[in-house]
């Protein structure tokens, strides 16, 4: 059984409730960060920080908007970076809820190739190589709970659950969205298990919003199964 | 205290702790140990209510049986009606204000033109201001204003504070100020 | 609030002016998208583009300092459309009411204006002349029709006809396309069964004009039908867990538990003082609430004093402090008299005020003339260490400092009343970190050593010695035992509508309080909190309303007596029939024969009275109903106030510092009462070139207040780790300051260092022809925290001016200078 988020940005106000439960939830440090001239902070995501919203200011025909995008990893379905490791004990996916998990073994692993292989850019890597990142609060998962960035958002952009039923949420969520917003889209919802929604054009929100086709990190290994897979995952789009 | 429903996600074929692991036949050791067994199974737990805004959110305290007995998660209460098990950052981080280094646990002393602050004992430190309140008071007491009228007070001291107390330190805290005479009391509602 | 949390959900029109509630109360936003998501239009109105900007449906900026400008131009739309609820203006509000002759407002100023060269204010009224006209019995003279050239009504629109959305855009720097926008979205909730609520905090309290801009707002929201209706209301969103707690219990020097009065000097006896007070309606079908006012001062002198309170004691009346007619004792007077050196020993329990005052450097050198301080507070901060802060020589500083460790919020047992009015109970968690305390236990055993102290000799020791002070259990504060205190009890056996309840029987409800002396009451508003049932805060059914409006009356409990809507009456038509059919709060559903209501039965929330409806189904009028503003002498909400300082309409005056030289609605410059202090330490400049740019002060979601409780913080501290100023790129580019450098900011009284938030969510205003650069600071730093003791806090920069009613600060509307650094 796959779980998957929703993250409708269009419900987003930036609270950072996500980006604090989960440094509480497993216990990461602060970092030591400067005013940069943006509420964005940190900069960005690092070994120690799995979640950050990301915060843009865009005229969008002529008003004002300010996007923010909660980031983290998408899990994704086929997660080029556990193929790219192909070392089980390093990079995982847990069968019974799809969450992509890294382990200590990680940091014998290439970095920057495993880095490069994702296509959200979101592994980080400790000073000795080790990775990190977003596991989906799997030990919550595994004992009824939703993940700890789900259960503090307070206005329901973020949701979890059994994926057919994200996916059908989504759609909701979509329909809905587009009443105010008629360009809002999912981002990558066949793709991933952490399925954004967007009002606006992705890349106003962040750079790796969506897939990055054109990172060579992708390898050629990845890009292939890519194109070959299987069209079971398809199917679930269409319940 | 007892939580009266846990909302719990329903889960197909729960999974027992550890069989993720134990079934890749891997000794995975994780970043951080993921033991699949939550962190708060064995802690007691609490209600309270967020001590920054006044919305007035529900959070769960686990608080650790073992060792210290400290706090070890603090998270939204998903059986409060105003917030359903949300809080934003300030909420998401409650632990870290409750098991915070920075926190005074002693009290302490700064004697007049003193550069460093002393430890005392609590009983020491409200005898001494037990007095100091006697002293400054009975010297500046006012039985009458300058017309003559009886107003018993004194406008010597002074105390601000405090929407941070429970309700019911804030009304015994009025109670004592009232009966020593004090008008000058206010607090954050003023500003 | 008027209303609750959950019940933004039901509005179909939601105005968030005077607050930042996605950045300051997220969780509200959990009932602002849902309502969003039913339809219903957010609007935004902000000097700034804010996170609650960002989800609004409409944004209009404006300049602070301008929101009676602003709302007074809605309430000419309101008047000039007749979009207002006619029937609910004429039945419930004193819209009819005939107005004395000797009212006028001329040239800025209402009638009865003196200037007062002495004290704070600037000048004040003689509020008799605003009165109404009455008859033999002292009933206000009304015309239901609304026509009378005096009336409230007509008034009005006199009072706003200047109002247009020209003069208004002039003012506001708002443009009058988007002004127009606001005005038609929210006042569509006029109508019949729409709802509009205003989510507002201290961007409209902290104005020399505060109280009128909540004034104007609740004349909008009358006119438009929008009080006592799920989904409306007056919301004040409270800033702090227990701010509502701690006020109704009345940390404040005006007041004592239950919104009664602290006495004044000329109160000589508790005969004078209930007289004085207590207000006298010969119109029968006013309730009056009030009337009851000796049963709660007598009850509440009974909780102060047990058994020592007598009725031949006046109930030890005497023995409390009384405040001089007509003088202040407020946060500002408080300081500037420690400033001048007539305070000597000083309580900071829970509160910052080095940093969170207005002109804090005035506090914290008022600090230095103390012979002692008490300090309480979770982490050691500005105040408790004011003696080793920037600029401060601890040689020469006398003052003695006991700094007290006090326990946080989960290691103690106890209750908070959220902004709702909810009161609930909260349980210990772990024991208080190290030698740390409850507050509670410090306040007793600090009583118990006073009152040790006056055992022997002392200046009347009367009052501490009588003070009730049983609140330990096995030497430990009992919450219990307090909350019991201040619900309250009989203190002999009392038989009440042929039932006996006997002594130290817990109070069920403050309808059963007394002026005898038979029943005792901390708090009469909490009267029904802790009863015979058990800790009603403590509660947690989930049982909603039956049609679903998020009242929870099984959850937790709330004043007064669990109603969750107040002026609920007024959600109701003459007939007691809701003009919302879905959304409704309470219905009449009594029995009726012959067109006449023939028994009594409510449904929904708890009404505000349980009296018939004004009216019976076949129209006729009943006698033993009862308006629906229960708490007014009247029985009116009240459109027109002649109670305030400052005018019983509301007037726009520019800030006591702002950026124009004139003000375009009247000659009169600034709030002719505002209230002003001038030590050497109270410098104030208007209109002056070295501080060109309108500031105000706000708070940000990762921080909270003085920042105390959050720059200690790692985590928090992470997403807001310094001080800044936000600034427009226009601004930016004129003074050559790149995003993300540190600049100075400075006032007449301080200057702080910041890091520049380029942004453009600010955006320069046309005031009058001119551009006018607005800029704004956080208040949530301090030196203390974090470490590097380069982050200040902006009070440091803000004025010393504030409301007339209420002494507030203005900290929202002042002039600052940016430069380089």
């Amino acid at each position: 059984m796959a779980y998957a988020f929703l993250i409708d940005t269009t419900l987003c106000t930036a609270c950072r409730g996500c980006q604090v439960a989960c440094k509480q939830w497993h216990d990461l440090p602060a970092e030591t960060t400067s005013n940069r001239g943006s509420f964005q902070n940190p900069a960005d995501l690092s070994f120690g920080t799995y979640k950050l919203v990301r915060m843009r200011e865009k005229v969008i025909d002529k008003r004002l908007q300010w996007l923010f995008f909660p980031d983290q990893c998408r899990h994704c379905i086929e997660a080029p970076c556990l193929e790219t490791a192909g070392d089980p004990s390093a990079i995982y996916q847990d069968g019974d809820t799809g969450a992509i998990l890294y382990t200590a073994e990680t940091r014998n692993l290439l970095t920057t190739e495993i880095i490069e292989s994702c296509p959200y850019y979101i592994p980080r890597a400790a000073d000795d190589g080790t990775l990190a990142k977003c596991d989906m609060c799997n030990d919550r998962v595994h004992n009824g709970l939703k993940p700890a960035c789900v259960t503090t958002c307070p206005t329901g952009s973020m949701q979890f659950g059994e994926r057919d039923e994200i996916l059908t949420l989504a759609d909701r969520h979509l329909q809905m969205a587009k009443k105010r917003y008629p360009k809002a889209s999912l981002l990558d919802p066949d793709d991933v298990n952490v399925i954004y929604l967007v009002a606006y054009p992705p890349d106003l929100y962040h750079e790796f919003a969506v897939a990055a086709a054109g990172r060579s990190d992708m390898t050629r290994q990845m890009a292939l199964r890519k194109m070959v897979r299987p069209l079971v995952h398809l199917g679930s789009r269409l319940v | 205290m007892q939580i009266s429903r846990r909302k719990f996600m329903q889960l197909t074929g729960a999974t027992a702790a550890g069989l993720t692991v134990s079934r890749l036949g891997f000794d995975l050791t994780p970043i951080k140990a993921h033991a699949q067994m939550l962190k708060t199974q064995y802690a007691k737990e609490t209600t309270t209510i967020c001590c920054y805004c006044a919305v007035g959110c529900g959070a769960i305290v686990h608080t650790s049986k073992q060792g210290d007995g400290r706090v070890i998660n603090i998270e939204g209460d998903p059986d409060h009606v105003i917030n359903r098990g949300s809080l934003c950052s300030k909420g998401a981080s409650l632990r870290q204000l409750v098991e915070n280094e920075n926190r005074l646990t002693e009290p302490m002393y700064r004697a007049p033109h003193a550069k460093e602050w002393r430890t005392v004992s609590w009983d020491w430190a409200l005898e001494q201001i037990a007095q100091r309140i006697k002293a400054t008071r009975d010297t500046s007491f006012e039985a009458k204003n300058s017309k003559g009228q009886v107003v018993n007070r004194t406008r010597a001291i002074a105390s601000v504070g405090s929407a941070a107390l429970d309700n019911e330190e804030c009304w015994t805290y009025q109670a004592l100020l009232r009966s020593l005479g004090l008008v000058y009391i206010e607090h954050q509602a003023r500003i | 609030m008027t209303n609750h949390w959950i019940d933004i959900q039901n509005s179909d029109c939601i105005l968030i002016m005077g607050s930042n509630a996605a950045e300051n109360h997220p969780v509200s936003f959990k009932y602002v998208a849902a309502a969003q998501q039913k339809g219903a239009t957010l609007i935004s109105v902000d000097p700034r583009f804010t996170r609650t900007s960002s989800k609004a449906d409409i944004y209009a900026p404006l300049r602070s300092g301008t929101d009676i400008a602003f709302l007074g131009g809605m309430i000419k739309y309101i008047l000039d459309n007749k979009l207002y609820h006619e029937e609910y203006v004429a039945e419930y509000t004193n819209a009819s009411f005939i107005v004395k002759k000797s009212y006028s407002f001329k040239n800025g100023l209402f009638s009865g204006y003196e200037k007062t060269p002495e004290g704070p204010g600037l000048g004040k009224y003689d509020k008799s002349q605003w009165g109404f006209e009455t008859d033999a019995n002292g009933v206000p003279k009304m015309d239901p029709s609304l026509a009378h050239r005096r009336s409230v009504f007509q008034l009005l629109k006199t009072h706003f006809k200047r109002y247009t959305p020209a003069v208004v855009s002039k003012i506001t720097g708002t443009p009058e396309a988007d002004l127009l926008k606001v005005y038609k979205a929210y006042c569509a909730t006029g109508k019949r069964g729409q709802a509009g609520t205003i989510m507002y905090a201290m961007g409209w309290t902290q104005h020399t004009t505060g109280t009128q801009n909540i004034r104007t707002m609740a004349i909008i929201q009358l006119l438009l039908g929008n009080m006592g209706v799920a989904g409306g209301g007056v919301n004040a969103l409270r800033g702090e867990s227990n701010v509502q707690g701690s006020t109704d219990h009345c940390l404040l020097w005006h007041i004592w538990p239950g919104y009664l009065k602290t006495p004044r000097a000329s109160n000589v006896d508790l005969a004078a003082y209930n007289g004085k007070w207590t207000p006298k309606s010969s119109d029968l079908l006013s309730a009056n609430w009030w009337q009851n006012y000796p049963k709660y001062s007598v009850s509440l002198l009974k909780s102060f004093f047990g058994g020592d309170a007598t009725a031949a004691n006046d109930f030890g009346y005497s023995w409390l402090p009384k405040v001089d007619d007509d003088k202040g004792y407020s946060w500002f007077d408080l300081f500037d008299a420690m400033y001048k050196k007539q305070v000597k020993g000083f309580l900071a329990w829970g509160q910052n005020p080095a940093c969170s005052g207005s002109n804090a450097g005035k506090n914290r050198e008022a600090m230095a003339n103390l012979e002692w301080m008490v300090n309480v507070n979770l982490f050691d901060n500005e105040t408790g260490s004011f003696w080793k802060g920037p600029g401060m020589d601890p040689a020469k500083i006398a003052t003695e400092v006991f700094m007290l460790p006090a326990a946080a919020f989960a290691e103690k047992e106890g209750s908070v009343t959220n902004s709702g009015r909810w009161m609930q109970w909260r349980y210990q968690g772990p024991k208080p970190l190290g030698n740390s305390r409850p507050d509670g236990d410090i306040i007793l055993e600090l009583g118990h050593k006073i009152k040790a102290a006056y055992a022997g000799s002392g200046v009347f020791p009367e009052p501490i010695r009588a003070l009730k002070w049983d609140y330990a259990t096995d030497h430990a504060f009992d919450a219990h035992k307090v909350a019991k205190e201040i619900n309250g009890y009989f203190t002999k056996d009392v038989t009440i509508k042929d039932k006996l309840y006997k002594a130290g029987t817990l109070v069920p409800s403050f309808a059963f309080l007394q002026a005898d002396g038979s029943t005792s009451s901390g708090n009469w508003l909490y009267c029904n909190s802790y009863t015979e049932k058990g800790n009603m805060a403590a509660r947690r059914g989930q049982k909603d309303a039956v049609n679903g409006i998020g009242l929870y009356p099984e959850f937790s409990w709330c004043w007064p007596v669990n109603r969750r809507i107040l002026y609920n009456r007024a959600s109701v038509d003459a007939k007691g029939q809701p003009w919302d059919a879905k959304d409704w709060v309470i219905r009449f559903a009594g029995n009726k024969a012959d067109g006449k209501w023939t028994s009594r039965k409510w449904l929904g929330d708890v009404p505000d009275g349980g009296w018939y409806p004004l009216a019976n189904p076949d129209g006729s009028r009943r006698e033993d109903a009862r308006y629906a503003f229960i708490m007014r002498k009247h029985g009116h909400a009240q459109i027109y106030g002649p109670g305030r300082a400052d005018g019983p309409f509301p007037e726009h005056y520019e800030p006591l510092e702002c950026p124009v030289e004139k003000n375009f609605l009247n000659p009169q410059m600034v709030n002719p009462t505002a209230a002003l202090y001038t030590t050497d330490a109270d410098s104030y400049a208007t209109c002056d070139p070295r501080y060109p740019y309108v500031a105000s002060t706000y708070r940000v979601t990762e921080h909270w207040q003085t920042g105390l409780m959050t720059r200690t913080q790692p985590w928090l501290l992470e997403m807001h780790p310094q001080m800044f100023v936000e600034l427009s790129p226009e601004l930016a580019e004129l003074k050559g300051i790149q995003n993300g450098e540190r600049v100075m900011v400075s006032s007449a009284r301080g200057k702080v260092e910041c890091s520049a938030v380029v942004s453009k969510r600010l955006t320069p205003f046309k005031v009058g022809g001119l551009t006018v650069h607005q800029v704004g600071l956080p208040w949530h730093y301090g030196w203390r925290w974090p470490a590097s003791g380069n982050e200040e806090s902006a009070n440091l920069l803000t004025p010393p001016a504030g409301d007339p009613n209420t002494r507030i600060p203005e900290t929202k509307a002042f002039m600052v200078n940016v430069a380089k650094l």
